[in-house]
C-alpha cells in the first residue's frame, strides 16, 4: 500500500469539521463535533446506535445543515458549494435506498455516470465499476429482483461511477475525490467486503478520501487509517487506528468486551469481540 | 418513438375521417366541399387535436407525479388533483359567471391550475415525510381530496341554474364535444410549456426516484425540483380539466405500459408517454363517438371503464408497491 505517497500530496482537499452541532427539536444529536478528515485516507466513524454517526455523515454530504458550527470542504465552506459542484467531488452511499421503479443494474449505474455531464468514456466507466463490484453477470437484471447484498453492490457501483477516474492507470487518479459510505458492509457477504476493502485501500493510495460509518470494529481495524469514535453526539476520540482502537476506548465509548492485540506484521490492532468478560 | 409517432398520425387521420359525415383519405387530400371543410376545420380538427394534447398532457403529468411521489400508483385522478382542478373550474363557472358574466377558458384554467397545484402541495406534505412517501396515506388522502372536492363541486352545482347544471355534469364526466380553437390554443400552450419544463428535469427525475437524498447526492437541488414538478403537472392537469373535464387513468395506464416497454429512464418514458397518451385519447374519443352514434359516450366514462380494472390488476399483481 502506498499511503505515504498520498500523505505527501498536499492537504488542500481535506475536510475540516469545526464545532459542529445538530439538533432536532430539543434533541442534540451532534454536540460540538470537531474533526479532521485528510484526503487519501480511510476514515472510519464508530459509535453506538444513536451516537450521531449517520447524522455527521449527512452533514458532510450537505444532506443536513448543521445548527451550529461549520464544515470546511477542501478549504471552501460547505455552505457555499452547490450540490452540482459537490456531486463532482464526492459520491455518497446511504444506509438504505428504496426504489419502486424497475431499472436494470446497467441503467442504474448509467445514472451515476450522467452526473458528470457529457462523458465519452461512459461505457468504460460502467464496465469498470461493474467489475469492481462484481456485478457484470447481473448487469441486465432488474434491480428489484436482486437480493439485498446484490442491491447494495449495484448502488455502490452507481455511486462509484459518479467519481470514477477516466484514466484509472494514473497513481493520482482519485485526487480530490471523496467517497462517503454509510454502513456499506450491511448485507454484504464477507467475500465482497474483503474484495471491496482491498479496492478502497488501493484507491486511497491514489488520493481518494473515504469516510465510512461501520459497526464491525474488527473490520474497521483492518481497513481504517484513522478512526473517529462518537459517544452520544460528542467526539470521544479521533486519531490513528492504533491509537484509537484500544481496549479502554472500546469498553468506555462502545461498551464492547473485546480482546485487542497488535498485529506486528501490518501494524494494526487485531480485535476479537468476546461475549464473556475477562 | 418513430413507431408511436406514426401511430399517432394514423389515429389522428382516422379521427378526422370518421364522424357524422365520413371523409375518405382522398377527400382530405383532393379538397373538400365548403360544408365538409367547415366540419373538418371547426369540429373535427379542434376535437382531434384536443384529444391528442390532453392525452399527452395527462400522461406526462402522471409520469411527473409518479416521480415526485416515487411511486407508480400516483395519478392525478386517483390522488384527487383532477377533482380539485375540476372544483376550481366549476368555481369559476358558477361564481365567476356572476361577477364577469362571461368566463374565458383562460380564467377557468387558471383557477383549475391553482386548485390542482394547491392540492398537490398539500397532498405531498401529508403523504411524504423525510422524502419517504407512505403509499397507503397517499391513496387515502386522495380519497379524502376526491370526496371533499366532489362535495364542494356538488354544492356549487346546487347554486347553478339549469343550463349551467347540464354542461357542468356532462363536463365532469369528460367530454370533447363543442371545443373552440381558443381552448385548443390555450391547452396546447400550457401542455407545451409544461412538456419543455419537465423535459429539462429528466435527469433529476431519474435521480429523485432513487430517493430524495440520492437526488441531492447526485447534484440536483431537490426542493427546486419538487416545486417545478408540482407546478408543471398542475398546469397540465388544470388546463386539461378546465376544458374537457376529469378524464382519469390516462396518467396511470400509459406510463405503466411505457415502463414495461422501455424501463424507467425518464428520458424515454416522458416523450413516449406523451405520444402514447395522445394516441390513447384520440382512439378512445373516436371509439366513444362512433360506438353509440348518434349518441356519444363520455370519454371520462370510457377511460374509467378501461382504467379501473387496470388499476385493480396493478394492485393485485404488484403488492410490493404498497
Amino acid at each position: 500500500m502506498n499511503h505515504d505517497l498520498s500523505k505527501e500530496v498536499n492537504h488542500s482537499f481535506d475536510i475540516e469539521v469545526n464545532a459542529l452541532s445538530f439538533s432536532v427539536q430539543e434533541n442534540r444529536i451532534l454536540n460540538q463535533v470537531t474533526a479532521q478528515f485528510s484526503a487519501g485516507q480511510i476514515h472510519c466513524i464508530l459509535g453506538q446506535n444513536g451516537a450521531g454517526k449517520s447524522t455527521l455523515l449527512k452533514c458532510l454530504s450537505k444532506e443536513l445543515n448543521p445548527s451550529e458550527g461549520s464544515v470546511l470542504w477542501a478549504n471552501y465552506p460547505l455552505k457555499t458549494l452547490s450540490y452540482a459542484q459537490l456531486a463532482l467531488q464526492r459520491a455518497v452511499l446511504s444506509q438504505s435506498t428504496e426504489l419502486s421503479f424497475s431499472f436494470t443494474v446497467e441503467q442504474l449505474v448509467r445514472l451515476g455516470v450522467e452526473v458528470r455531464g457529457h462523458c465519452e468514456q461512459t461505457a468504460e466507466i460502467i464496465h469498470s465499476v461493474l467489475q469492481v463490484c462484481d456485478m457484470q453477470q447481473l448487469q441486465n437484471r432488474d434491480y428489484l429482483t436482486l437480493s439485498g447484498g446484490e442491491q447494495k453492490r449495484a448502488q455502490l457501483a452507481r455511486v462509484l461511477a459518479q467519481i470514477w477516474p477516466i484514466e484509472s492507470q494514473e497513481s493520482h487518479a482519485f485526487i480530490g475525490k471523496w467517497l462517503l459510505l454509510d454502513e456499506w458492509t450491511a448485507g454484504l457477504d464477507i467475500k465482497h467486503q474483503q474484495q471491496l476493502g482491498r479496492f478502497f485501500k488501493e484507491w486511497a493510495g491514489q488520493g481518494l478520501g473515504i469516510i465510512m460509518v461501520l459497526h464491525d470494529i474488527s473490520f474497521a481495524a483492518q481497513l481504517a487509517d484513522q478512526c473517529l469514535i462518537l459517544q452520544s453526539g460528542k467526539v470521544y476520540s479521533q486519531g490513528h487506528v492504533l491509537a484509537c482502537l484500544t481496549q479502554t476506548s472500546l469498553r468506555e465509548a462502545l461498551e464492547i468486551n473485546a480482546r485487542v492485540e497488535i498485529d506486528v506484521i501490518n501494524q494494526r490492532p487485531f480485535i476479537y469481540p468476546v461475549l464473556e468478560s475477562f | 418513438m418513430l413507431l408511436l409517432t406514426l401511430l399517432l398520425v394514423i389515429s389522428m387521420l382516422l379521427s378526422l375521417s370518421f364522424g357524422g359525415m365520413t371523409f375518405s383519405l382522398s377527400d382530405l387530400l383532393s379538397g373538400l366541399s365548403p360544408q365538409q371543410s367547415l366540419i373538418l376545420w371547426e369540429i373535427r380538427l379542434p376535437r382531434t387535436l384536443m384529444a391528442a394534447i390532453v392525452g399527452a398532457g395527462l400522461a406526462i403529468s402522471g409520469v411527473a407525479l409518479q416521480a415526485l411521489f416515487r411511486n407508480p400508483l400516483a395519478e392525478p385522478g386517483l390522488i384527487g388533483v383532477s377533482s380539485s382542478a375540476a372544483f376550481g373550474a366549476v368555481f369559476v363557472i358558477v361564481l365567476g359567471g356572476v361577477i364577469w358574466q362571461d368566463v374565458s377558458v383562460w380564467q377557468m384554467s387558471l383557477s383549475a391550475f391553482l386548485a390542482a397545484a394547491l392540492s398537490t402541495a398539500l397532498l405531498y406534505s401529508i403523504a411524504t415525510r423525510n422524502g419517504h412517501t407512505d403509499v397507503a396515506l397517499m391513496l387515502l388522502t386522495g380519497v379524502a381530496f376526491n370526496a371533499i372536492a366532489g362535495a364542494l363541486t356538488q354544492l356549487l352545482i346546487t347554486f347553478s341554474d339549469d343550463t349551467q347544471l347540464r354542461s357542468v355534469l356532462f363536463w365532469m364526466m369528460g367530454s370533447f364535444a363543442n371545443l373552440s380553437w381558443a381552448s385548443v390554443t390555450m391547452v396546447l400552450s400550457m401542455v407545451l410549456v409544461s412538456l419543455i419544463g419537465l423535459w429539462r428535469l429528466v435527469k433529476p427525475m431519474n435521480a429523485f426516484v432513487l430517493g430524495e437524498n440520492v437526488c441531492l447526492q447526485m447534484g440536483y437541488e431537490p426542493k427546486w425540483f419538487k416545486w417545478q414538478v408540482m407546478g408543471f403537472s398542475a398546469l397540465m392537469v388544470g388546463a386539461a380539466v378546465s376544458v374537457v373535464g376529469v378524464i382519469g387513468f390516462v396518467g396511470l395506464v400509459v406510463p405503466h405500459i411505457m415502463r414495461l416497454w422501455v424501463g424507467s429512464d425518464h428520458r424515454l418514458v416522458l416523450p413516449l408517454s406523451a405520444l402514447a397518451g395522445a394516441i390513447l385519447l384520440v382512439v378512445s374519443d373516436l371509439f366513444a363517438r362512433q360506438i353509440l352514434y348518434p349518441a356519444e359516450l363520455p370519454i371520462g366514462l370510457l377511460m374509467a371503464l378501461l382504467g379501473g380494472p387496470f388499476f385493480l390488476m396493478l394492485l393485485l399483481n404488484k403488492r410490493r408497491w404498497i
